[in-house]
């Protein structure tokens, strides 16, 4: 960390739609720099002393809850783990995750998506017996491995940054995009889902699911998780394609 | 004025909230549920090291029960706990584990034959057996006898959230999201739902309910450096305070985690230490042996974080621009098993600190990280005072973690107060009517509306901003992991005045729909309510109890103190809040308070203990030929919703 | 085993995937050709010679005893190539950002992340676009003069008949979009993805700009040659490198010393030697 202070040049877009009449426009702010400083720090200062009214999402500040994703410099990425020292020029660009709900200034709703999303792909364990099992009795076994690459695909956050980095989503309003697909290669790959290949192809094998998306992997160059979405993509049309 | 009428109101889309709304739907009453953010955004997201479940899979976990968790939890509770609910509590947490398994979590297996863990700093092969091959496995945790802290990486709370809020999706349970209750409704004892403010378009909304469970998570932000996610500021908890008639339990106990990292206080996860990280000083020098020879690294939360305060004071401490600081040591843990285990430490260690977790330390110091205290409820969840308000998770004082919570017991709590509380919750909808004057509703409504339009018509005033900085302050310097009179009687006098000063706050931004500063406006008065329940009730409170250390008073006091301190706001215009006690009855404890075993034993023991301890060895010579259960039955009777009530299985041994 | 899926009980068509694997076949199909294709026509390079034995090899002259060959061979490979080509195209289309609206979102999107596999994609779609006319028009004339394929009569066209400039936007096209395609279609699928698919994305990459060099600068390199051949022969358009039929006689094997651009009177002569 170097302790030479700088002035750092926030330009940040400002857009409040509960405000009747407003109009979105980039506004500049300026702050010193401290040692070890967040975006997330950096913009809770300028909220405390410079602009009251401005939004952001901001909850574990962690890098963790994936609330806080926004267009920073041009690039999707979670804002609460991206230190100011990162940006040499000292201007950092924000700008809200496009793609989804504004909700105001970098505030946006990947709330509803995100739950529109699950309710399509069903992101739930589809087994009639679930509800049934005797919690007494030990838990079903699987196989350590299984486990581990499950849980690869969980460590989605929701964040919507493969879903702002996709071209495709963004042009077609209806394509499930990137996050969906990796729910559903979690449940595909999860033994105890006992949804069988037609039924997931039911949810995506169509143009607004996995044979819409155009391989442009920005969902894999700008997931925070670094979620193996083209290797799951792939996985993903390749099982569907071969549905009878 | 807009009502919204439902059966079962949830306040938190947490773990403990979700799992009491899908408790609430599978009975089948109406349930909604209430959150500041999307509820996959919960704090409980960040659990990282696990959850605490006696399943007993792992070869270090053999020959674990529900007696060895009990034990573990009362002992590290301070034998502040409710016996009770501990019990309830340690009998269901194999059964919430198992139906987590049965919706998705993807709990890490035992994988059977050789592997190398580090245990006391050396490299140990252990061998797993070949009987419990995927099994849900288990890590060490701080305070515990046995591997109990079972775990899906290092994401344990995110995949336990997410797999909960998806059973809440797939029951089709309405979550109204950017919602934030601001206030109770209530009258002659019975709770009748919340005011709440739409955080988007400032519109307020009345949530009539027959039960309304506030399960909003922990009060962390009273603290200047804490772990816990910006929007852990207990509201729900003032709300409840607010109501003049709901009490808050235990409020001054409060749990700082030893290792978050400096300075921005992010945690590492006990699961560092639990997997065989060490801590080390200025010098490199490993120092925890020194001060508890025998659990090390590995002694109860509140000890570590004591023990750490004390090697810093004696000049140890890094010295850095942020403070002393000392070493967080993982690098002997090697690359393969931090990446994959301990990951999400490894991207903090990058992301914050642009270190390299594989090959340096990792800078920490105790920071403030649980809060003991909460809503005070029955058994079944319930407020004692306020019918028809209950209460679970972190914002709760349910009390099982009496003055210290275990690592790894809080999400567990969560998940299974849900259970039992969530059909307390729905019991209650099936038997009460929804009984309310309309005219009830729009007072509370006008009430809060008038209290934002002044907020917002105020010329000039306090800043929010300013004075919630001062409060954590407060709280930071003269509340911490040490405290003592002087400090305590000070800080309850400062807060005294931001208390008065928060009356009188102004705003630059004064309007009404989305603005963060008016969101601030109405939470700092209820924070610094609750700063000064805290301050207050460990001024008051002369003995040291798991985190409640004072250093005036170092001694545990049974005699005296082996009680629950319960706060309540009696009126608006008070500047401190009222705190009674409510005694712990030592003859109905199925563990009568003993040693914890760290350094010397200096407690002042209660009359009662002897002879309850003779009383049980009474009982146990009675019966010579009861089982564990049986003795259970004997010692500590409880209700559990029937459900839940069967014997656990395990393997090599049944369910014996 | 019973569904478990709710829904209104239609069940999803499987043209999708269908067409899907059609358009990554088709392009599979035509990105090989065109490696093929490049090479062949590369041949001019090495001389007219070669290029005139791969031309006559192309006709299946070596089965034919006059040495004249087929050219209905060559009609039928580009009615081939063609009606790929249309399929492939018309496949395409539907992923063609159509409306105003779309282009100013992709466009939006690329200038704000300048992410490179986002612009290789639009270049794709780019460069679709004009092959659809370029392309169309080359096809339509190989496919009218199966025959007329020969070093003399190429290099006229390409000179004489003012084809260069087609032919110099139609290879830039078909060499970025088939390369791009290429790599594409191995993330499309999963395709040698190895133990490290990141990696291995890397390295196909390079691996895919290798290429587009190398092909790029052949094609250049046999246009220029075409062009300045052309520009020799512009006295003679029409006049065919065969006259007649000419069949290289066993041990004049091609002179693979010529110098493209030289005279080569040497080379006519033992062409004209019958
Ligand atoms: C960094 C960290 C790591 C941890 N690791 C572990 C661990 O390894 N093991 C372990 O057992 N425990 C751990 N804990 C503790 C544990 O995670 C929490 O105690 C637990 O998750 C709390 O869950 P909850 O459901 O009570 O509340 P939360 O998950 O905090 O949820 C609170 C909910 O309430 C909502 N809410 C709050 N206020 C309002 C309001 N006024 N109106 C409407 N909604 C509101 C929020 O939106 C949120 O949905 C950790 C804690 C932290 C901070
Ligand atoms: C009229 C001309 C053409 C048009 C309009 C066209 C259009 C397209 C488009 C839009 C794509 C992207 C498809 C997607 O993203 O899913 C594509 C892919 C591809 N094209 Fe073409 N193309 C044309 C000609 C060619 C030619 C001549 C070749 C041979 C070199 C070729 C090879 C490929 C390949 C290999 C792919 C990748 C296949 C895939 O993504 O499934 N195309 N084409
Ligand atoms: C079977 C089908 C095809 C045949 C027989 C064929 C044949 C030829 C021939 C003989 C030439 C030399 C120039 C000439 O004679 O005019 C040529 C050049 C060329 N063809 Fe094709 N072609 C075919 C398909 C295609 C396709 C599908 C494309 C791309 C869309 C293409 C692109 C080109 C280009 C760019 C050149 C110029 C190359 C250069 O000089 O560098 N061809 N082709
Ligand atoms: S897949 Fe990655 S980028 Fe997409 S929402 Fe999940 S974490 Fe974010
Ligand atoms: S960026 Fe979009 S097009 Fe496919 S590969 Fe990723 S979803
Ligand atoms: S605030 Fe949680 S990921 Fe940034």
């Amino acid at each position: 960390m170097s302790d030479q202070e700088r002035t750092l040049t926030f330009h940040i877009l400002r857009y409040n739609p509960q405000i009747k009449g407003d109009t979105p426009t980039m506004k500049r702010y300026e702050i010193k720099e401290a040692p070890g400083m967040t975006i997330f720090i950096a913009l809770n200062e300028i909220r405390e002393k410079h602009d009251t009214s401005i939004q952001f999402d901001f909850i574990c500040r962690a890098g963790i809850c994936g609330s806080c994703a926004m267009i920073i410099n041009g690039q999707p990425d979670l804002a609460c783990r991206t230190l100011t020292s990162k940006f040499p020029e000292g201007e950092i660009k924000l700008l809200p995750l496009p793609g989804f709900e504004l909700i105001g200034d970098l505030s946006v709703n990947t709330g509803k998506f995100m739950r529109q999303m699950s309710e399509r792909v069903e992101s739930w364990i589809h087994d009639q017996n679930a509800e049934n099992v005797d919690l007494c009795k030990l838990e079903e076994r699987m196989d350590p491995d299984t486990a581990d690459e499950i849980y690869e695909l969980e460590r989605c956050v929701e964040c919507g940054c493969c879903v702002s980095a996709c071209a495709t989503k963004r042009m077609r309003e209806g394509f499930l995009s990137a996050v969906g697909f990796m729910r559903l290669a979690r449940y595909a790959l999860d033994p105890r889902d006992k949804r069988s290949d037609e039924e997931f192809y039911e949810i995506m094998g169509d143009d607004d699911g996995v044979f819409g998306c155009m391989t442009l992997l920005g969902c894999q160059d700008y997931c925070p998780k670094d979620l193996p979405h083209q290797t799951q993509i792939a996985y993903l049309r390749r099982r569907m394609a071969l549905v009878k | 004025m807009k009502v919204i009428y439902t059966d079962s109101l949830v306040i938190g889309g947490g773990l403990a909230g979700l799992r009491i709304a899908i408790a609430s739907r599978q009975r089948g009453y109406d349930t909604i549920v209430l959150s500041l953010m999307p509820a996959k955004r919960s704090h409980s997201a960040a659990a990282q090291g696990g959850m605490q479940a006696s399943l007993g899979a792992s070869i270090k976990g053999e020959g674990d029960n529900e007696e060895v968790h009990f034990e573990d939890t009362v002992k590290g509770s301070d034998w502040g706990c409710d016996q009770d609910v501990a019990r309830m509590f340690v009998n269901t947490a194999p059964k919430a584990i198992r139906q987590l398994t049965a919706w998705g979590v993807p709990w890490s297996r035992v994988r059977k034959g050789d592997r190398q863990v580090v245990i006391n700093g050396k490299k140990v092969t252990i061998t797993e057996k070949g009987e419990a091959h995927g099994l849900i496995t288990s890590r060490d945790f701080g305070g515990t006898k046995k591997w109990r802290t079972c775990f899906t990486s290092d994401g344990t709370g995110h995949t336990m959230l997410y797999a909960m809020d998806n059973k809440a999706i797939e029951l089709g349970i309405p979550v109204h999201e950017r919602k934030e209750a601001i206030a109770l409704i209530h009258e002659d004892g019975v709770c009748y739902g919340a005011v709440v403010r739409d955080l988007v378009t400032g519109e307020l909304t009345a949530y009539v309910a027959k039960a309304t469970t506030i399960a909003t998570g922990g009060y962390g932000r009273l603290y200047a450096v804490t772990t816990n996610a910006v929007i852990s500021e207990g509201i729900g908890t003032a709300i409840a305070l607010e109501t003049g008639v709901a009490t808050l339990g235990n409020m001054e106990a409060v749990q700082f985690h030893p290792t978050a990292i400096v300075p921005v206080g992010i945690l590492t996860t006990e699961g560092c230490r639990g997997d065989g990280g060490l801590l080390l000083d200025k010098e490199g020098y490993r120092f925890m042996p020194d001060y508890e020879p025998d659990k090390k690294e590995l002694a109860s939360r509140d000890v570590v974080s004591r023990r750490m305060t004390e090697h810093m004071r004696k000049g140890k401490g890094v010295s850095s621009r942020y403070g002393d600081h000392l070493w967080l040591d993982i690098t002997l843990l090697g690359k393969e098993h931090i990446n994959k285990n301990l990951r999400e430490v490894k991207e903090i260690c990058e992301y914050f600190l642009g270190i390299d977790p594989v090959k340096e330390y990792i800078p920490v110091r105790p920071t403030q990280h649980y809060s003991m205290g909460g809503v005070r409820t029955k058994a079944t969840g319930e407020s004692p005072n306020l019918k028809g308000l209950f209460s679970a998770g972190e914002a709760a004082c349910w009390d099982m973690h009496g003055f210290n919570r275990l690592g790894g017991n809080s999400v567990a709590e969560t998940v299974v107060a849900g259970m039992i509380v969530g059909e307390y919750v729905a019991d209650h909808c099936a038997s009460t009517t929804l009984n309310i004057n309309t005219v009830l509703i729009e007072k509370f409504v006008r009430r809060e509306e008038n209290k934002i339009f002044k907020l917002l018509n105020r010329e000039a005033g306090e800043n929010p901003f300013e004075l919630r900085k001062e409060m954590q302050d407060i709280m930071m310097d003269k509340v911490g992991i040490f405290r003592n009179g002087d400090d305590l009687a000070q800080a309850v006098e400062e807060l005294k005045k931001l208390n008065q000063r928060a009356k009188n706050i102004a705003l630059k931004n004064r309007i009404s729909t989305s603005n963060p500063e008016l969101v601030e406006a109405i939470r700092v008065p209820k924070m610094i309510k609750l700063a000064q329940c805290v301050a207050y009730g460990a001024m008051l409170r002369t003995e040291s109890r798991g985190a409640h250390a004072r250093e005036d008073f170092p001694e545990r006091n049974d005699k005296d103190w082996l009680k629950r301190t319960l706060t309540t706001w009696n009126s608006e215009d008070a500047d401190l809040p009222e705190v009674t006690y409510e005694e712990l009855d030592i003859m109905k404890m199925e563990m009568p308070p003993g040693s914890r075993g760290y350094g010397v034993d200096n407690t002042v023991h209660h009359p009662d203990t002897e002879k309850r301890v003779a009383g049980i060895e009474e009982i146990k010579t009675a019966h010579p030929d009861a089982d564990r259960f049986e003795m259970q039955e004997l010692l500590n009777p409880i209700e559990i919703p029937e459900k839940f009530r069967g014997k656990n299985e395990r393997t090599g041994r049944g369910f014996k | 085993m019973e569904r478990l899926i709710v829904n209104d009980g239609i069940k999803k068509s499987k043209i999708p995937a269908r067409l899907d694997l059609a358009q990554s076949g088709t392009g599979l199909v035509l990105g090989l050709f065109m490696w093929v294709h490049m090479c062949l026509v590369g041949s001019i390079v090495l001389g007219k010679g070669s290029f005139n034995f791969v031309a006559k090899t192309m006709e299946l002259s070596f089965l034919s005893s006059t040495g004249h060959g087929y050219p209905s061979v060559v009609f039928f490979a580009v009615l081939g190539v063609f009606s790929l080509f249309i399929i492939h195209a018309a496949l395409g289309v539907r992923k063609f950002p159509i409306s105003w609206k779309e282009h100013t979102i992709i466009r939006s999107q690329m200038g704000m992340m300048k992410h490179s596999d986002t612009n290789l994609w639009y270049w794709q779609v780019v460069t679709g676009f004009i092959m659809f006319f370029l392309g169309s028009a080359h096809l339509f004339i190989m496919l009218t003069h199966p025959g007329q394929i020969d070093p003399y009569l190429s290099a006229d066209r390409v000179f004489s008949s003012h084809m260069w400039p087609l032919y110099l936007v139609l290879l830039v096209c078909v060499e970025l979009h088939g390369t791009i395609g290429l790599y594409r279609l191995c993330m499309k699928w999963g395709w040698f993805g190895g133990k490290d698919p990141v990696k291995s994305r890397k390295r196909l990459k390079m691996l895919k700009n290798r290429i587009t060099i190398f092909l790029l600068s052949l094609g250049l390199i046999a246009l220029l040659v075409f062009f300045i051949i052309g520009w020799r022969h512009s006295d003679r358009v029409g006049e065919p490198y065969n006259l007649g039929h000419i069949t290289v006689i066993a041990g004049t094997a091609p002179d693979l010393s010529v110098v493209p651009g030289e005279p080569e009177a040497n080379d006519h002569t033992i062409s004209n030697e019958e």
